[in-house]
């Protein structure tokens, strides 16, 4: 048998390990150092890796405001209270999680950005690109799910409306509230519907499709976008240690970033929710204003329809691509319509916080 | 396009995305900040106002500004509108506007508030303007006396200055003159020119109108200290007072809903008990409702349903206590009112409306020594040991209290009623049989020889001296 093979000729600690761990060292390292691009040394294209390292800081601050979190309608606000004020370094690891969850979903798109104008989605690179746009999807509902748990009056509110719109979705819209909310109403039973989603569902989905989009990039080999320039192969360097090594530094820039920021910018805390007084201004986190200044501009049903078909194109522009390329060769369209969603997309998001 | 110039589009757009999250966290932050000192709303109406009192009177713009009525756009019209005819209405600005600001005015937005005041004791404190104490402010002292301080609580009746013919006077401004013996005044029971009672700036000052200042000991204390109702000093003095004046930070005074043992634990303050909601009370603005005894007369009488008022206050006590500790404080303080009434009150009422039944006394109050002998043992020193006694402040209830009553009563008041009788056998076979009575007979009496021994043998073993300071 193979594990005896491996276990065959060590002795020893390693030995006992090889004979039940039946895993060939060499071929383990051979895995890893998988050869890529050489134009991986710049770092935006390291960007892919950000959201990951983000990820694992969210598992490990998560846990850590599970332990004195309150999943229950009547007592999240306190127990947020409690997490910030009195916990010691509640506040901290609390602001920690805020700005990680606020910068993987930044870190989400500028990845985004960065394939798509590269083209790094075309084939035979399309799943990949499909499974990342559901992974964007999940980063979303994982930041509207957490926030929403705080109940405060903002995110109190801001459950109402995401219900309202869920409830519009046709034929199952009501379902899709009930299962979000627990049941008709923003209710008693909401919160530890919402945490159950927060911590259990959503992770889970997360860590499926990302083990999916990560095998898939590993099947394909990084995309080498010059080749497809310049037609030569471009020269490569080793995944591991120099890639990870790379990745390392980034990881490591990122926590200098975010414990500045939970100490600079701490994660507010807005008052208490009140279903019996209705905010002037009800406004979702930042990465949904795109949204929600669409739903504005354009009412329920049609703000539906339009995001609903945007999503649509966003998941299969890999095909959309094609087809505009094989009608026209050497066709840019693609950056100039990924140009103007972009800057629409900055163009609304700036117009929701003014207004 | 080469991938140099994609990568440049790349670096512009994210870039341009870093730089579209910093203005988003900017106006993020500014709404928090919003949120926590919410800005005034200026409606069109009061935008004038505004802007010429923001120079006039920048105190008062500062203070609308900073209110609850400021954050939700209630501003100066809405307050001081007034409607043409009303007694002291006038023309300012384009508007029909008074100066005074009564319940009825309040009542606009607050009316289940404005009843239940107009239905409470500090609503009817303007009928001291009826009482001994108004006799005394007004005559032995003098107007200037009860301008400045009786009327400044209880409330003084507003009018305006006329002149000969009995025609108001203005001001070059368009506004009515009023009286300077009647207003400024914000007395809790002010009668006013509409025919209200009341000021609710007697407890909510202007133009601020916190729940804080509402909620803290000070505020009451405004009125409620002194000789005659030391509440507030009572309540320094005591357990829940001490607790407050340490714990001030942690009470939670601006809190929209005011719960004790909910939004607070560290104390009770005057609104706690005698006002605030509770987990199964609401808030009243009657804060006579939980007080089972009245003690301002000179005998304390059971408040009529005094049960269902005793059981109301009971239940703010239980937010913090046990049922047994209440209960036997409230037979505690039952002992001492009883104590006071039967021993010095109804005995020395009953002495006096015999004295004047016998025109051995004048009608005329404070006329005689002994009126203001028996005035200051019940209305000074009388109420200090019984509100000493009801609100837990011991030295309140004996040193200032009780032992006043007994020096007076021991000391002055038998002999000055001897002397008033005149000879008169009934009123001296009265005062004789009090004074036979087991718990004055220690005065005629004297006390048995082995206490006296006792106490003679206790002062030299702790002073070297006896009990009267011989050596």
């Amino acid at each position: 048998m193979s594990g005896s093979a491996s276990g065959a000729g060590r002795s020893g600690l390693s030995g006992w390990v090889g004979e039940r761990l039946p895993v060939q060292p060499d071929k383990l390292t051979a895995g890893l150092n998988e050869p890529v691009p050489a134009h991986l040394k710049a770092y935006w294209y390291c960007l892919g890796g950000t959201p990951m390292f983000l990820l694992l800081v969210q598992v490990v601050t998560g846990i850590l405001l599970t332990f004195h979190y309150r999943a229950d309608s009547a007592q999240a606000y306190a127990s947020v209270e409690r997490i910030t004020h009195d916990v010691p370094y509640g506040w901290w690891i609390r602001s920690v999680h805020h700005w990680a969850a606020h910068l993987m979903v930044l870190t989400v798109f500028l990845h985004m950005v960065r394939v798509f104008f590269t083209g790094a989605y075309r084939r035979p690179r399309e799943l990949t690109w499909m499974v990342g746009c559901l992974v964007l999807g999940l980063t979303l509902l994982m930041g509207f799910t957490g926030y929403s748990l705080i109940r405060d009056q903002n995110t109190y509110w801001g459950v109402n409306v995401a219900s309202q719109i869920t409830s519009q979705v046709p034929v199952v819209g009501e379902t899709l509230r009930n299962l979000l909310l627990g049941g008709p109403e923003n209710g008693d039973r909401t919160v530890s519907r919402l945490f159950v989603f927060h911590i259990g569902v959503l992770p889970t989905l997360l860590f499926l499709l990302l083990g999916a989009h990560l095998l898939l990039v590993r099947l394909h080999g990084v995309a080498d976008v010059r080749r497809r320039e310049t037609g030569v192969k471009t020269s490569t360097y080793p995944f591991f240690p120099d890639h990870v090594k790379t990745e390392l530094i980034l990881a490591i820039t990122l926590t200098i970033v975010l414990c500045a920021l939970a100490v600079i910018f701490p994660a507010p805390l807005r008052a208490a929710a009140d279903p019996t007084t209705t905010p002037a201004h009800v406004k979702p986190e930042w990465y949904l204003y795109f949204t929600f200044r669409t739903l504005k501009l354009m009412g329920l049903t049609a703000a539906l329809l339009v995001m609903g078909a945007f999503s649509f194109l966003l998941f299969f522009w890999p095909v959309v691509d094609d087809r505009i390329r094989r009608k026209r060769p050497g066709s840019e369209v693609s950056v100039w319509i990924g140009c103007a969603v972009v800057l629409l997309l900055i163009a609304f998001t700036i117009w929701e916080s003014f207004a | 396009m080469t991938l140099a110039q994609k990568n440049w589009i790349i670096a512009a757009l994210g870039l341009l995305l870093v730089a579209m999250l910093v203005v988003v966290s900017y106006r993020e932050a500014q709404s928090i900040r919003h949120e926590a000192e919410p800005e005034a709303v200026v409606t069109d109406v009061n935008r004038g106002c505004v802007d010429c009192h923001t120079v006039q009177t920048p105190v008062i713009a500062a203070q609308w500004k900073d209110s609850t009525h400021g954050e939700k756009g209630v501003g100066c019209v809405e307050c001081h509108q007034a409607t043409e005819g009303e007694p002291d209405a006038f023309r300012h600005e384009g508007q029909w506007i008074a100066t005074i600001v009564t319940p009825k005015d309040c009542a606009r937005c607050h009316a289940e508030i404005v009843e239940e005041f107009q239905g409470s004791h500090h609503a009817a404190a303007g009928k001291i303007l009826h009482s001994l104490d108004n006799v005394l402010g007004e005559f032995a002292e003098g107007p200037a006396a009860a301008a400045n301080g009786c009327w400044q609580c209880h409330g003084s009746e507003v009018k305006l200055l006329k002149d000969e013919a009995g025609n108001v006077l203005y001001r070059d401004s368009g506004a009515p003159r009023f009286d300077p013996m009647t207003w400024p005044n914000t007395g809790v029971g002010r009668l006013n020119l509409d025919g209200t009672r009341g000021s609710c700036a007697a407890c909510h000052s202007r133009h601020t109108f916190e729940r804080a200042v509402a909620r803290s000991p000070e505020n009451c204390g405004k009125c409620h200290l002194g000789p005659d109702h030391p509440q507030k000093e009572i309540y320094d003095e005591s357990k829940h007072g001490i607790a407050f004046y340490t714990h001030r930070h942690e009470m939670n005074l601006d809190s929209k809903t005011w719960i004790a043992g909910q939004d607070y634990t560290a104390a009770p303050t005057c609104a706690t008990c005698h006002m605030s909601a509770t987990k199964s009370q609401k808030m009243t603005h009657d804060p006579g409702k939980r007080l089972s005894w009245t003690l301002r007369p000179p005998v304390s009488v059971r408040q009529e349903n005094y049960e269902s008022k005793r059981e109301a206050m009971q239940e703010v006590c239980s937010s913090c206590h046990i049922r047994s500790f209440y209960e036997n404080f409230y037979e505690q303080f039952d002992g001492a009112i009883d104590l006071y009434n039967n021993k010095f009150a109804i005995p020395g009422s009953e002495l006096m409306a015999m004295l004047y039944a016998k025109d051995k006394l004048t009608a005329t109050p404070f006329d005689d020594e002994l009126e203001w002998t028996w005035f200051r043992l019940w209305h000074h020193e009388g109420r200090r040991a019984r509100h000493g006694a009801s609100m837990q402040g011991p030295d309140y209830t004996q040193w200032h209290g009780f032992f006043e009553v007994a020096e007076n009563f021991y000391g002055k008041f038998i002999d000055q009623v001897r002397e008033a009788a005149d000879g008169d056998e009934e009123i001296i076979a009265k005062l004789d049989e009090i004074l036979a009575r087991p718990e004055h007979g220690w005065h005629k009496g004297g006390l048995p020889e082995e206490m006296m021994k006792r106490i003679d043998e206790a002062y030299r073993a702790k002073y070297k001296q006896s009990a009267t300071g011989e050596r």
